[in-house]
């Protein structure tokens, strides 16, 4: 161990160990990468930090590399405040854990609220004026930069335990048991830095989300303490939101599906948040897929109005429950004018894959 | 039996959420979490 005020190191014993050091902000290995008013956000203190530079003053425009959600948050967060902010991603879309037809709606929220996207535009350098960021270079253009705001995923926080010895996995994220044990005994690892397993590719898979790190702090803190808990793993699921546009995913996308050779079918249906007569309903979009001919549940998307996001809890339960669609129709699902149509947009979604399978 | 010491490195999500379980379930057992920022449980 060693002090962060003076570097006075010292030694701890344990009989246990459990390493919880989550993950930490990519950063771009581009010129100009450390060059002040660039800023990740990881911890609390991170977004102080923006939070008291804005505060500061003299600043009016911003830049957000990476479409994610962080990236998406931060970029709502900015608007807010005001600024003029541009948001610039590799890919052709933002939500990359989103179909591309998804992912359109949510570069049209972005828009809506005014947020200038370039998308399919690769970071190539920040340019500089005494150490402070000026602008973004990407490969197509410049854009003036008062503040850069790094959206480009995280990396598990796994140095330490890679140079112990501790076997690694997906990403480099520390490989555990369903116990949370890591392959050195005495040893356990939960959170950001841990492995997962998707509990639908059946596949082990790296995610970093607080709601995987509490399930998976829970169980370890279980087995630690004497009892016995194991974690099944993940499905990817998600939500986030852009201004009033809520975003959700779970289970496989496309890409994913399509990578494990299997065959699918999906449908994309319009519906509303509410009874379509009642009082602030809001359209909202569900996107399912499933398995070809099994009709087995894969995944499922939703982009839409207050209300939206946690419908996608239903699609996760019954994803879980390795339900087809056609068990989803006959959910009994609860209905009333201000919370849903008669049938609820998932089912809707879910009834239109079954008449294709 | 000695008491079992664990350390925990990392005192956000993850590393809470386990160290309040195992102490309640074993309340003597010692618990010392190592974390580096000036905020714990955050996202917890
Ligand atoms: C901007 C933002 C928004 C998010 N929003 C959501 C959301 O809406 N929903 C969701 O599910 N997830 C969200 N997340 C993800 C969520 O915050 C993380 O998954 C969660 O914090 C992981 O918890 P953890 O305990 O594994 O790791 P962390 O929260 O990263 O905690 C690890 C701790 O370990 C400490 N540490 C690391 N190394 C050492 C060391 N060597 N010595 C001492 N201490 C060390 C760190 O300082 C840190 O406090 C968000 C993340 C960010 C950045």
């Amino acid at each position: 161990m060693r002090d962060l005020k003076g570097d006075n190191a010292s030694w701890e014993s344990y009989d246990q160990l459990l390493i919880a050091t989550g993950a930490s902000p990519i950063s771009p290995d581009v010129p100009g990468a450390d060059a002040t008013d660039i800023f990740g956000v990881s911890t609390l203190e991170s977004g102080l930090n923006i939070h008291r530079r804005l505060d500061k003053g003299g600043i009016k425009r911003a830049v957000v590399v990476g479409g994610g959600y962080i990236g998406l948050e931060m970029a709502e967060a900015l608007v807010m405040r005001g600024l003029e902010v541009a948001l610039i991603d590799r890919s052709a879309q933002v939500m990359g854990t989103l179909d591309e037809e998804m992912g359109a709606l949510v570069s049209q929220a972005l828009r809506d609220v005014g947020v200038t996207l370039y998308l399919a535009e690769e970071l190539v350098e920040f340019e500089t004026a005494s150490g402070k960021v000026t602008g973004v270079v990407t490969d197509k253009r410049t854009l003036p930069a008062d503040i850069v705001i790094l959206g480009l995923g995280a990396r598990p926080n796994t140095a330490l335990a890679g140079a112990a010895g501790i076997p690694l996995g997906e990403k480099g994220s520390i490989r555990v048991n369903e116990r949370m044990e890591t392959g050195i005994a005495g040893i356990w690892a939960a959170g950001d830095c841990a492995e997962s397993f998707h509990l639908v590719s059946r596949k082990p898979f790296y995610v970093a989300l607080g709601t995987v790190a509490n399930r998976q702090g829970r169980v370890a803190g279980i087995n630690l303490g004497g009892g016995y808990a194991t974690f099944p793993g993940v499905m990817g699921t998600a939500v986030t939101k852009i201004c009033h546009v809520e975003v959700a995913r779970t289970g496989l996308q496309e890409k994913e599906i399509e990578a494990l050779g299997l065959e699918h079918v999906s449908a994309v249906i319009k519906s509303r948040t509410k009874a379509g007569y009642f009082p602030g309903a809001g359209e909202i979009t569900v996107k399912v897929l499933a398995e070809k001919g099994s009709g087995r549940l894969l995944g499922g998307q939703i982009v839409g109005k207050e209300g939206s996001a946690k419908r996608i809890d239903t699609l996760a339960t019954a994803l879980h429950a390795g339900f087809t669609v056609e068990e989803m129709i006959n959910l009994d699902l609860g209905y009333a004018p201000p919370f849903s149509p008669v049938w609820d947009p998932v089912v809707i979604a879910a009834r239109e894959v079954a008449k294709k399978l | 039996m000695p008491t079992e010491k664990l350390i925990v490195i990392g005192g956000d999500a993850a590393g809470m959420s386990a160290a309040s379980q195992a102490k309640r379930r074993r309340p003597d057992m010692e618990i010392v979490v190592f974390e580096r920022g000036p905020h714990t449980s955050f996202s917890a």
